[in-house]
């Protein structure tokens, strides 16, 4: 009878429920649902990643593959990650294919997977490969190769990352993601995007004007984004796969606070020339327009729920700005919030279960959740000034600005509002938006 | 020893070999190739002429900014307003039509507004044909997207008494800067009340 670890096994009760799913193509896909609160990280140990031959020590990839791996599973939550120096040896120099000498001692240690990897020049190309494996069975968990430019080091790093994630949770991770957020500078506004974690920021616009509210679609193909590059402020929609830019809404007054259906069929925006401004829908080629609210009052911000029957948004009507929802029909409007004089930027969460918006709370803005209905209203940041909030793809985090350091930067947090983390560090930075 | 879920444990860890068996069975082959896109999303953007959509004005190319500088190194130059700085009611020198303001969240008109917009509108008067723009503002406190609105809000409120008073609607042209072009930086009342604005152009 094999006497089996009741914490292991658990762990490796839900990596089983992965397996099932992974090695069954046409099964039902288990869902594993992990909360910060009941589920046991992961000890993680990572070896190998010997330095590349003939490169400086300062500058060797081999270690930045490495770190760029070990910040993108410690930032999903999942893990904790051992360094094994309680290993005989230089485990840099591990390989795949050692892991059998040395798996029953990290076994030992309670470390229950080893991801083993190495880096290696194909000509101009670098390859990585890595591997994961169960420290009790032995067995291998993730085994991938990956070839790419130097230039894109980080980003090989990244795909292996989410790889690792997936087999683990059966969900994508989002280390492969973008951040789109304006820079102000000089009195312009410019759009930038940068990878998750505040590396490599590349600017989208270049109009030197004023540049505001990125919002990706949801398949990150396209950005729409206000623009007063043409002396109005008009909804432009960037296009990653051409480079092209359309004017999706140009009318007079004010195209702004564009939000993408789930679907992508359908973009909700503010448009304010028929008196107030108020919420419109059209049709992602433009056509179809439609009033969602009317009235001379303000209406801004919509977000669309994951569901896309529902749509959330700031509103002045009842006298102060609070978040009202509606369904797409324009039926059931209803007032969600009931705290405080000023409630606004809702962003309904992937997973439907809540709605993140900004609250005043002594002359400064913080970043808030509540349910749907308006109920369990929970804030998560306290220190300066918190807003913008928007949610990664899979609702494990947020990403908002914040002035707590002086000026305003971008931020990412769990959804919690733990582990923030700060990924700008120009000033003057805000309004993010989380590609998928 | 053996425990009392015994049978249950032993069921699991058969299933879990067994899964393990058909993972192992689908990994036998070689590891999957992927290529990486070099540079990602920003590099595939770059690889096109920005503005090639119709009817695009010309834009300068895009130029990817440099790698975000870790903290402690020189910071970026702090943002300089787009007017100068001229606390006081007056508009910039030489503008011959007075700026208005307006009360937190407000876009209702005070008496001393109405007051500079009565000399605006004499003014407007004695120089027929003129063309204005009305240019909306709010201060930095509020949501970005919200003060866009507040600013149209307000430069509309302009526009309507300008219009009662018998100026042609033709003549004037809206624009709302929300928070974005603030006249004087600064983070407390002495700045915010000069941002929350209703300011004139007059159209050459």
């Amino acid at each position: 009878m094999v006497r089996v670890r009741g914490r292991a096994l658990r762990a490796a009760g839900a990596g089983l429920l992965v397996l099932l799913g992974g090695a069954a193509a046409d099964a039902q896909r288990y869902q594993v649902e992990i909360q910060k609160e009941v589920f046991q990280r992961i000890p993680l140990a990572i070896a190998g990643f010997a330095p590349l031959p003939d490169t400086n020590p300062g500058a060797d990839l081999a270690t930045v593959v490495r770190s760029v791996l070990a910040a993108d599973l410690d930032f999903t939550g999942l893990f904790e990650l051992i360094d094994p120096t309680f290993l005989p040896g230089d485990t840099r120099q591990l390989k795949p294919g050692d892991q059998a000498g040395v798996l029953p001692t990290l076994a030992l240690f309670k470390v229950q997977g080893l991801l083993v990897g190495t880096l290696e020049r194909r000509g101009t190309e670098l390859a990585l490969e890595g591997h994961v494996y169960d420290a009790e069975r032995g067995t291998t968990i993730v085994a991938r190769r990956y070839l790419g430019e130097a230039t894109a080091i980080r980003q090989i790093a990244h795909r292996l990352a989410d790889e690792i994630v997936f087999r683990y949770t059966g969900e994508r991770g989002v280390a492969q993601t973008r951040i789109a957020y304006v820079a102000a500078r000089d009195g312009v506004r410019e759009l930038y995007g940068m990878d998750y974690d505040g590396h490599n920021p590349v600017l989208l616009t270049g109009n030197r004007s004023i540049n505001l509210s990125p919002r990706w679609s949801p398949d990150g193909h396209l950005l729409a984004y206000t623009s007063y590059r043409d002396g109005n402020p008009d909804l432009f929609v960037l296009n990653f796969q051409t480079g092209g830019r359309t004017k999706l809404s140009a009318v007079p007054g004010l195209n702004i606070s564009p939000a993408w259906s789930p679907d992508g069929e359908w973009v909700a925006l503010s448009l304010s020339k028929d008196g107030g401004t108020n919420v419109y829908l059209m049709h992602k080629d433009g056509s179809g327009l439609r009033a969602l609210t009317t009235g001379s009052g303000i209406s801004v911000s919509p977000t669309f729920s994951p569901t896309g029957r529902q749509i959330a948004f700031t509103s002045d009507r009842g006298g102060t700005p609070q978040v009202y929802a509606i369904d797409l029909e324009g039926t059931n409007l209803r007032r969600l919030t009931f705290q405080g004089d000023y409630n606004s930027s809702p962003r309904w969460s992937p997973r439907g279960d809540k709605i993140a918006f900004v609250s005043n709370m002594s002359g400064r803005f913080q970043i808030t959740l509540m349910n749907p209905d308006g109920s369990a209203v929970q804030t998560l940041t306290s220190e300066g000034g918190n807003e913008d909030p928007a949610w990664s793809r899979d609702g494990r985090h947020l990403v908002f600005s914040s002035t707590r350091t002086g000026r305003r930067e971008i931020f990412v947090m769990r959804a919690d509002g733990s582990a923030p983390r700060q990924l700008t560090r120009t000033g003057g930075n805000f309004a993010p938006d989380w590609s998928p | 020893m053996r425990t009392q879920r015994g049978g249950w444990y032993g069921t699991l860890v058969a299933v879990l070999v067994l899964a393990v068996g058909l993972l192992l069975s689908a990994c036998a082959t070689s590891p999957d190739v992927g290529q990486a896109q070099p540079g990602g999303v920003g590099a595939a953007a770059g690889a096109s002429p920005p503005g090639a959509g119709p009817g695009a004005a010309a834009e300068p190319p895009r130029v990817s900014e440099a790698p975000v500088r870790p903290p402690g190194v020189v910071a970026e130059r702090p943002v300089t307003p787009v007017r100068p700085a001229a606390p006081g009611p007056a508009t910039p020198a030489g503008g011959p039509l007075e700026d208005v303001f307006f009360d937190f969240d407000k876009a209702v008109l005070r008496d001393d507004a109405k007051a500079s917009l009565n000399r605006d509108i004499s003014w407007l008067k004695s120089n027929a044909g003129v063309k204005v723009v009305i240019e909306g503002h709010a201060d930095e406190r509020g949501t970005n997207e919200y003060n866009l609105a507040l600013g149209d809000r307000r430069s509309k409120a302009v526009q309507e008494y300008l219009v009662a008073a018998g100026i042609a609607a033709g003549r004037i042209r809206l624009i709302s800067y929300g928070e974005e072009r603030p006249f004087v930086l600064g983070h407390d009342e002495s700045a915010w009340r000069w941002n929350r604005r209703g300011h004139f152009i007059v159209q050459p």
